[in-house]
């Protein structure tokens, strides 16, 4: 197989390519991030770069316009390698709108209340070890965050967050687990979780001065799929029926899972329920608590598997809502996640449409993340920007059109750290109006399929990476909320990391685990026949039926 | 032996749409009852037949239709009073074909120009449809709409993606408009939301499905009617609109009304009878025998009602 070199600018990165790859395969072992909803499919348009040098074969594809083609312009995926290249990868190509540093999250996570759980961290140093530290890690489908904790003292020192480098390999679950059953597949995918995780382990264990052999184990939550591929276990059977789970995940040694840390610590996996329902789930439920209380209470994880949890010490079910990486910021024209920049409330004024907006962290604006879209979308709607069903309708200095359709703009490029303009298109819109869509409707079915109404619900606990807040009455004016009194409603941050935190200080709160993992009964919504037609109704803003929600008017 | 028959009582009402300008106007909807179901509520307003004519001859047309019209079909005026005195047709549904960019290309005032000769000539009840080219027809509806203020019209056709310009015409010139939706109930109801949302009021909608001929897809349009139906009466407004359906040009689009002589105007004539029955208020229509039979079958169903 001939080698050819190729370069990638800006970065002014070289790598070594074999004949008949592509520049997507040569881009992910430079170590560049490509934005690849489809995982190479040549379906969805995202990763197109620019050919600066050089005549690689192009695959044919309806998505390269005319005026593309003629700057050289194609999706990386389809420009296949037949000498040296050098290749430009434009800003909106990159997978995430920041790059993928590990950064503080915003949030915060609730403390583990004393006397919940006995205290016994799950890890043990060897003997003769004095320190004893161990990693908590959520691991989701767009975002992984780890948190570094001192086991004998149970004391935090330090949470990153980093975009999940799988991403690279296609943006949802179904895709990757397609991508894992290609030669080579699973191998690619363990090792980019691998490295994200790694990075920041790396990156808490430098900060906190922290040799890695001091490090003696790391309990992952996540859903079933990103535990299959960090175990490195073929996730094939996931998605086909009876669509399985492996029944119990193995715990590996860190040296057998390929995690830098003291060789001999372990790596040990949160169980989940099946298929679409995983650890981060029950982990998730163990956080909010409701499973040993009597009132009924509902968890939404308004993440990319949407999962929700209705029920209390009596009995609980689960279904997986599918609603995309949106509100993690990821696939939309500024979106970012949850870190220093990230728009996260904004007001707009009705005369004007000008945006009064405040930043994570108070930087200078770098993009938007979920709350700050959540609380964009309410505004849009209330001033009349938006009509109901997402499209622009009104006009002004704020709105211009392209050739994509119009879009409006929140900050002008000179008051951002790039320069360039931050806006929402009408294409983000749509992507965040399937994405409520897919999390309201999923609460529907399941209420549904319980006989309950959802006003019987007492609590809803709200997890997701949203940072330090979320507007809940704005979630619920677009429909991504049920309109229930909104003193019911309690943010939780990432109930995932919360739950596997408890769980790594207490064996107890293990047990507790793999009962409540025994207890939740799962509901398929792709195989429910009403799904769909719910799913119809919960695209507009707030919802077709109107009715549901009484509270809101615009 | 006495039956009794179970009967619904319904809390909705169908609008009732009123069509053309005083002293010549006629309703459709203002039903609270299922189709023919007469003993189960007030069905006030039977269905109406509108002839459809072109603004441009119709070179598309299959032969047999342009047979029947003969010469009246290079004329728009004389094509329409066919449809009135030959017909008797409820309505004129004239299409502005002659707008569509493949067709003419007319511009914005020449077709307002001939809007305003037809409404001198023609004095019944009008729907008004665009050509069918979004852009095109965003320029010329609103001249037509005011040259053709004062006589309450009914305007096609507004869909999700583009319903703001024709709404926009309808509220300021006093018509009343066709909202298309693609089959599809939730569609139907969001656009009814988005239009009344403008501040158009309910009562000047008139929905129009997309039905699909006898074998091309009539029992899925009958469905979704039937369903549109069915949530109105039981209390969504925003559904409660009549239905217009384009019998017509569905039937005549099937490989069946082409083939064999006569068949066209049957296969017309079954679609547009089966619609009756899932609540088309409306129905536009080419063949002069499709509309007598159609007639007759409603004459006879709505015979003495």
């Amino acid at each position: 197989m001939r080698k050819f070199k190729i370069i990638f600018r800006p970065d002014n990165l070289t790598v070594e390519a074999e004949e008949g790859k592509t520049v997507l395969d040569a881009a992910v072992s430079a170590g560049i991030d490509i934005n690849s909803s489809c995982g190479g499919e040549g379906t969805c348009g995202k990763c197109k770069v620019r050919v600066l040098k050089g005549a690689p074969d192009i695959l044919t594809s309806g998505l390269i316009s005319p005026r593309e083609r003629k700057n050289k312009v194609f999706p990386a995926c389809l420009t296949v390698i037949r000498g040296d290249l050098e290749i430009e990868v434009p800003e909106n190509s990159r997978a995430a709108f920041d790059a993928f540093t590990a950064e503080e999250p915003s949030g915060i996570m609730p403390e583990t209340k004393e006397g919940e759980f006995k205290r016994s961290p799950l890890f043990a140093s060897p003997k003769g070890s004095v320190f004893n530290f161990g990693f908590s890690f959520d691991i989701g489908t767009t975002t992984v965050a780890g948190q570094l904790t001192d086991l004998n003292t149970g004391k935090i020192l330090g949470t990153k967050i980093s975009g999940n480098r799988q991403a690279a390999f296609g943006s949802d679950i179904i895709t990757r687990i397609v991508y894992a059953e290609k030669p080579g597949g699973l191998k690619k995918l363990n090792r980019a979780v691998l490295e994200s995780m790694g990075r920041i382990i790396e990156s808490l264990a430098e900060e906190n001065k922290i040799p890695l052999k001091e490090i003696h184990g790391i309990l992952c939550s996540g859903n079933t799929t990103m535990i299959h591929l960090l175990l490195k276990i073929d996730p094939a059977w996931i998605r086909r029926q009876p669509q399985l789970s492996v029944p119990s995940f193995p715990t590996l040694t860190a040296k057998k899972a390929g995690i830098k840390i003291n060789p001999a610590g372990i790596l040990k996996c949160i169980p989940g329920v099946s298929g679409y329902i995983g650890g981060d789930t029950v982990s998730g439920v163990l956080a909010a608590g409701f499973y040993r209380e009597e009132p009924l209470c509902m968890l939404i994880d308004i993440g990319t598997n949407g999962e929700i949890v209705l029920g209390s010490r009596e009995y609980l079910a689960a279904c997986a809502a599918s609603a995309g990486p949106a509100f993690e910021g990821s696939g939309l024209s500024c979106g970012m996640r949850a870190v220093s920049g990230a728009i996260q409330k904004v007001e707009i004024d009705s005369k004007t449409f000008k945006s009064a907006y405040l930043t994570v962290s108070g930087d200078p604006a770098r993009g938007i993340c979920g709350s700050g879209y959540i609380d964009l979308l309410s505004e849009m709607l209330q001033r009349g920007i938006i009509d109901k069903n997402g499209k622009i309708s009104a006009e002004g200095k704020h709105i211009r059109s392209t050739d994509n359709g119009k879009e409006f703009i929140v900050v002008s490029g000179e008051e951002t750290r790039a320069g360039q303009d931050i806006v929402v298109s009408e294409t983000d819109i749509e992507n965040l109006k399937r994405s409520k869509g897919a999390v309201y409707s999923a609460c529907a079915v399941l209420a549904r399929h319980l006989s309950l109404d959802l006003s019987a619900v007492s609590r809803i606990f709200i997890s997701g990476g949203f940072g330090s807040r979320l507007d809940i009455e704005k979630a619920v004016r677009i429909g991504l909320l049920p309109d229930l009194p909104r003193e019911k409603f309690i943010f939780l941050g990432n109930s995932s990391l919360s739950g596997c935190r408890k769980i790594l200080l207490s064996q107890d709160a293990l047990k507790e685990a793999f009962s409540i993992a025994s207890r939740i009964t799962y509901f398929d919504l792709a195989s429910d026949p009403g799904y769909m037609e719910e799913y119809g109704r919960a695209l507009f803003f707030p919802h077709t039926d109107l009715d549901k929600f009484p509270t809101v008017k615009f | 032996m006495e039956t009794n028959l179970t009967l619904e009582k319904y809390p909705g009402l169908i609008s009732t749409v009123t069509i053309g300008s005083e002293g010549e106007e006629l309703t459709v909807g203002g039903q609270n009852a299922l189709p023919l179901l007469f003993k189960e509520g007030n069905i006030p307003n039977p269905p109406k037949i509108a002839f459809e004519v072109w603004d441009i001859f119709p070179g598309d047309f299959d032969p047999e239709l342009l047979n029947i019209y003969g010469e009246e079909a290079k004329d728009p005026f004389a094509w329409a009073e066919l449809g009135i005195n030959k017909c008797k047709a409820d309505l004129i549904c004239l299409r502005l074909q002659g707008a569509h960019p493949d067709y003419g290309d007319k511009n914005a005032s020449k077709i307002a120009g001939f809007v305003e000769k037809f409404l001198c000539r023609i004095k019944v009840p009008l729907v008004i449809i665009g050509s069918g080219d979004d852009i095109k027809d965003n320029l010329i509806m609103p001249a037509c709409s005011e040259a053709a203020r004062g006589r309450r019209c009914l305007l096609g056709s507004a869909v999700q993606d583009n319903y703001k310009t024709l709404v926009a015409s309808a509220l300021a010139d006093g018509h009343n408009i066709i909202a298309e939706s693609p089959i599809d109930v939730n569609i139907a109801k969001q656009l009814n939301i988005l239009i009344s949302d403008m501040g158009l009021p309910l009562e000047r909608i008139v929905i129009d499905p997309t039905i699909g001929a006898l074998g091309y897809g009539l029992e899925y349009a009958y469905s979704i009617m039937e369903r549109a139906r069915l949530a109105a009466l039981s209390g969504d407004r925003t559904l409660a609109s009549p239905f217009i359906c384009m019998a017509g040009q569905e039937a005549w689009k099937s490989k069946e009304a082409k083939e064999i002589p006569g068949q066209g105007a049957i296969w017309e004539a079954l679609t547009a009878t089966s619609l009756i029955q899932a609540g088309a208020d409306i129905l536009v229509m080419r063949h002069p025998k499709a509309i007598e039979e159609t007639k007759n079958h409603i004459n006879i169903l709505f015979g003495g009602k």
